[in-house]
């Protein structure tokens, strides 16, 4: 299912819930909307509840994110990750690359 | 007005074809570089395969035979698809063959690999994926280490068929100055094994279903006892089958490598000469 993302607001601090596969097909979505939406806030925390799956190019989406998010000195972190999808993570050593502390 | 019509047409044709023209040139030079002279093995078979979702891709696969007699096989994804991520499966291409000119085993060559391309990777927000792995044809031992790669399958039997143990590994661009860990299984005659890029498992049909390594275990146990390129054209077949010609999303690269009975030699098509 191609992703798409909706922004909840609340002062400083966004929740982006993200919805479908994060893949490469989701390149696009995520540099040229997505990214430039967050810089406005302080706090994101993105929501994994509903990405089933994600593959060797989302790895690398979210990394930039996480990455350009916390250049900005915004506060970032991965919520509600199922279990299937963790264990790619673990596996890719994800956590170790954005911080434990990241993943909530 | 019609003649100044004329003359944007005519300059927007001009540029498409060119581009179109290098496309097609740069489409040549990576499958050229891609699937360029394979080492023959005494009495054992290796092969490599990969088909780009578009034009071009970033799947990478690669040998390199050792003065020491090993097999140093490569398998790698670029993130990102086409045009950018061709570039950079160049790159990674170049770190490969300058790192496994000097470095003892997998471990170090993703190590070495790491360190020359973290800091292009960083600065093109892209990560690489690669699985690197040693054959020794005279103790029939395959170690190998990863960055952030899925793990080759072994198949043992028309029955028997396993992921070999697992190691982790960040990848490549993840983290500066990054050490990977090496793991090894010891094969016994007549195995295959069959390292992979995930557009195999995740090619998709019409209905959005995935191909899954179940399915891919099934067509590799059923061909087990053929040659390693009617594997792969079987495993292509197969997935063609599956797929019934959607486009796919991402590229799909396969090496086989199996090993037969007897005293196995590696000869080489560039292995240096030793004194």
């Amino acid at each position: 299912m191609v992703l798409k993302f909706s922004i909840n607001e609340m002062d400083s601090r966004g929740v982006v819930n993200l919805v479908g596969d994060l893949d490469i097909e989701a390149t696009e979505m995520i540099n040229d909307d997505l990214i430039p939406c967050l810089l406005e806030f302080q706090i994101i925390q993105l929501n994994f509840e509903h990405v089933p799956f994600v593959d060797s190019s989302g790895m690398g989406l979210l990394l930039n994110i996480v990455k350009r998010l916390k250049e900005q000195n915004i506060e970032v972190t991965i919520s509600d990750v199922k279990e299937e999808v963790y264990e790619v993570f673990d596996l890719l050593q994800i956590p170790e690359i954005v911080g434990e502390e990241t993943f909530v | 007005m019609f003649r100044r019509e004329m003359l944007f047409e005519t300059k927007t044709d001009y540029a498409n074809k060119t581009l179109e023209r290098e496309i097609k040139l740069a489409r040549n030079i990576q499958m050229e570089l891609l699937n360029g002279s394979q080492p023959t093995l005494e009495k054992g078979q290796v092969t490599g395969y990969s088909l780009p979702a578009r034009l071009i891709g970033g799947d990478y696969y690669d040998f390199h035979v050792l003065p020491n007699g090993k097999l140093r096989i490569i398998i790698g994804d670029v993130m990102g698809k086409g045009i950018p991520a061709a570039m950079l499966m160049i790159l990674t291409r170049g770190a490969f063959r300058s790192a496994a000119e000097s470095t003892q085993g997998p471990s170090e060559t993703l190590t070495a690999m790491n360190k020359a391309l973290y800091s292009d990777l960083r600065t093109l927000n892209s990560f690489v994926t690669v699985l690197c792995a040693d054959w020794n044809p005279e103790t029939n031992v395959l170690s190998y280490a990863s960055a952030g790669h899925n793990l080759p399958l072994v198949v043992k039997s028309n029955q028997d068929i396993e992921e070999v143990p697992k190691v982790k590994g960040v990848m490549l661009g993840g983290l500066p100055q990054n050490t990977y860990k090496e793991n090894f299984v010891q094969l016994l005659d007549e195995q295959l094994v069959f390292f992979y890029t995930d557009g195999i498992t995740e090619a998709q049909n019409s209905d959005g279903d995935m191909f899954q390594t179940e399915r891919l275990r099934k067509v590799l146990q059923q061909n087990y006892a053929e040659a390693v390129e009617d594997i792969e054209n079987s495993v292509i077949e197969s997935l063609d089958n599956f797929t019934e010609n959607v486009q796919q999303k991402d590229d799909i690269t396969m090496v086989l490598l199996k090993v037969h009975q007897g005293q196995t030699k590696v000869s080489s098509y560039n292995s240096p000469v030793l004194n």
